[in-house]
């Protein structure tokens, strides 16, 4: 376990006189200002994994990934039983490997959530940009009408954020619509006539 | 109405001043049991987790950005500031359209410049974990950092504990083992823990 600090500008180790001051220290090596805050994490032994106890007496409850090996906890998603080596400890909770697997790639643990595609943003764009050569708008109206549409139930950014985007993006999708209709019917009238 | 998930630290900074041009944007949240750092494309949002048991150190750094930029706004103001006198001091007096746009270029500077060393000092903050040490950039200025380590070190103290300085201290130089020593070079490696060679060793994080 590495508990130094290092420099983050000459990355000498840093020993004393700049962990949890008021003020910037200069660096002890390179002389530039910086401060430390440290935390007792820092000193926290990382404790080595579990390998699992074998099964020592005929028909206790084994682990469903090692059979030889004796169950020490039901998996919270699926409730397979685990071993302490499949044991995946996640903020209080237990799953098994594949549970974590599978709820970080859907999106299930939601702490696992690591990326979000912003459609309302997207929606915007496409209805705002285009605006620019009004011409691509006969185009992009209806894509915004279906990206508002097909991803309205989809979650939003992960820190607070409300559904303005996709309302302002359908509002002016059905303007652009209603303009190039309007377009199209004032052509076609004057054509007849 | 329901309570907020997230409670925002900062606003989005963008990681550098080039990554203005790629809407690359990062910002910092405080949430119940951890800090979230939320970088985002534009269209694309990508989160990083530190909970507040894990979190080892913070560490700023002070950088002369600061003072670079005052140098990059001072040319553009003397020059619009001689630009503006030349019209309206010297004859032949320059038209009322010329000296208008003399004038708001030099607002421009000015307020940018005010905004910016109003802002104060510049820095650079890493937040550090067991397993990874993350620039934050959304804390680019130590008045910042300082207001937001003040909101989030309660939560942190309350999880981990409080080290008073001298502790800290003493434990960097117990872990070195070296106590006259006040630096070491980076290249050169610290001793490794008892019985890390041996093969039934669990893998070490460093």
């Amino acid at each position: 376990m590495n508990t130094l600090i290092q420099c983050p500008k000459c990355q000498a180790w840093l020993l004393e006189g700049v962990f949890n001051q008021l003020e910037l220290s200069p660096c002890p090596a390179c002389g530039v200002p910086l401060q430390a805050e440290v935390f007792p994490a820092l000193f926290r032994r990382i404790n080595p994994g579990q390998s699992g106890e074998a099964i020592m007496i005929e028909g206790e409850s084994s682990c469903f990934y090692h059979p030889e090996k004796k169950a020490v906890l039901p998996c919270q998603g699926c409730g397979r039983f685990l071993c302490a080596l499949c044991d995946c400890e996640l903020n209080g909770q237990h799953f098994c490997p594949a549970c974590l697997e599978t709820g970080k790639t859907k999106g299930k643990i939601k702490s696992l959530e690591n990326q979000r595609t912003l459609y309302d943003s997207i929606a915007l764009s496409l209805a705002i940009y285009p605006l620019l050569i009004f011409y691509f708008t006969l185009v992009t109206a209806p894509v915004v009408l279906f990206v508002a549409i097909r991803y309205w139930n989809t979650p939003l950014s992960i820190v607070h954020r409300t559904k303005i985007r996709y309302v302002l993006a359908i509002v002016l999708a059905f303007m652009q619509i209603a303009a190039w209709g309007l377009l199209f019917v004032t052509l076609a009238g004057r054509h007849r006539s | 109405m329901p309570e907020k998930e997230y409670q925002r630290l900062t606003r989005a900074r963008s990681r550098s001043a080039f990554a203005v041009a790629f809407m690359s944007r990062s910002s910092l949240w405080l949430g119940k049991d951890h800090l979230l750092c939320v970088d985002s494309s534009g269209y694309t949002e990508t989160y990083k987790r530190f909970y507040f048991r894990d979190i080892q150190a913070f560490t700023l750094v002070a950088t002369k950005r600061q003072t670079v930029w005052n140098g990059v706004l001072l040319v553009p103001i003397v020059i619009c500031l001689a630009g503006l006198a030349t019209n309206l001091s010297f004859p032949p007096r320059g038209e009322a359209a010329t000296i208008i746009t003399w004038a708001i270029f030099t607002v421009i500077f000015i307020v940018a410049f005010l905004i910016h060393n109003l802002l104060g000092p510049t820095c650079i903050c890493h937040l550090r974990t067991a397993v990874q040490t993350e620039e934050l950039p959304s804390l680019n200025r130590l008045r910042r950092v300082r207001k937001v380590l003040e909101r989030i070190r309660p939560f942190i103290i309350a999880v981990q504990g409080e080290l008073p300085p001298e502790e800290i201290s003493f434990r960097m130089r117990a872990a070195v083992g070296s106590p006259d020593s006040a630096t070491m070079a980076p290249s050169v490696p610290a001793s490794p823990p008892p019985g890390a060679n041996r093969p039934d060793a669990p893998p070490v994080i460093s």
